[in-house]
């Protein structure tokens, strides 16, 4: 058991999962932080936060959502950006859970694209819980291969 | 990297972006208040109740068939104007469901088979009657693609 959890080989199956969900989340974030309001009353309609969260929710998570994607893509501090993303990609799941269980009829607000958004289902559901699974085996696996954690840590050790 | 050194590094990254992020609204000229004073006016449609329908040509309507209820969905000015010999008028409204009354009616007319036509628009009533219908528990519901138009001749079915 011990033998498959120290694999070399998940490190590089790390290095793609990485990158998509760095390129997922740096997409997810663009048209948040371009309209926050918009993407405030996407948050809204899911009718789980109180009023008085709901815009911090939707000016704060689209930064986290970038800072956690470019330190992804540059293989900065990966395992903290992969426990962000993970943590995230909970919340996301509990949220349309609770919208699908109601049956409510929206658009998921998931990259906030102006009505660009497909209707929640359990088709996002399953999506959202693939992204997790690939968070998770990052932040389990991910053995800093390549980026800016190697590189600092050459330096360190050069200098 | 320690378990409690991610956790922290990760925190930390969350209290950098809420900086960035208040810093950003608070200087740009479409930024947003931090608490929201009104509510949001928010528009979900309720779930709907919607079943199998199946698609019916008009040339496929058995018209001396009794046990086949006509119904025509559009609202009853239309329907004073033309209606298909025999239909009854059941208006569809997209936001009001059919009566309940309405509904026990239809269904003891005991009908072998249900034709709904409406209007033949995009979306079309007669084929949103026809869903909820079903939806509400009667069977062998049919609608006519193009609608009444289509009845008429109008439109090629």
């Amino acid at each position: 058991m011990s033998g498959v959890l120290t694999w070399r080989g998940h490190s590089w199956i790390a290095l793609p999962a990485r990158v998509y969900l760095a390129v997922v989340f740096l997409l997810a974030c663009y048209f948040k932080i371009l309209d926050p309001g918009a993407f405030a009353l996407d948050v809204a309609t899911y009718q789980i936060l109180p009023l008085s969260l709901i815009n911090l929710q939707a000016l704060i998570l689209p930064w986290v959502e970038l800072l956690a994607g470019l330190m992804l893509l540059l293989g900065l501090r990966t395992r903290p950006a992969a426990l962000l993303v993970s943590g995230m990609m909970v919340m996301f799941l509990v949220a349309l859970t609770i919208a699908l269980a109601q049956g409510l009829d929206m658009g998921c607000g998931c990259f906030a694209n102006e009505g660009g958004d497909d209707p929640i289902s359990w088709h996002t559901l399953v999506r959202d819980g693939i992204w997790l699974a690939l968070s998770l085996y990052v932040l389990i696996f991910d053995r800093r291969p390549l980026g800016l954690d190697r590189l600092l840590e050459r330096k360190t050790r050069e200098s | 990297m320690s378990p409690l050194a991610t956790v922290r590094d990760a925190a930390l990254v969350v209290v950098l972006s809420a900086v960035l992020a208040l810093g950003v609204n608070a200087v740009r000229k479409d930024g947003i208040p931090l608490v929201a004073t009104e509510p949001y006016d928010i528009f979900v449609p309720c779930p709907e109740p919607s079943g199998e329908i199946f698609e019916l040509a008009p040339g496929e309507i058995d018209w001396g068939d009794d046990r086949e209820l006509v119904i025509d969905a559009r609202m009853p000015a239309e329907f004073e104007e033309w209606h298909a010999a025999g239909a009854r008028n059941v208006p569809f409204d997209f936001l009001d469901p059919v009566a309940d009354e309405t509904i026990e009616e239809l269904v003891k007319t005991r009908s072998r088979r249900v034709v709904v036509y409406g209007d033949g628009q995009n979306p079309d009533t007669g084929e949103e009657l026809a869903s909820e219908l079903s939806g509400r528990g009667m069977r062998n519901v049919h609608f006519v693609p193009g609608g009444a138009p289509a009845l008429r001749g109008e439109v090629a079915p």
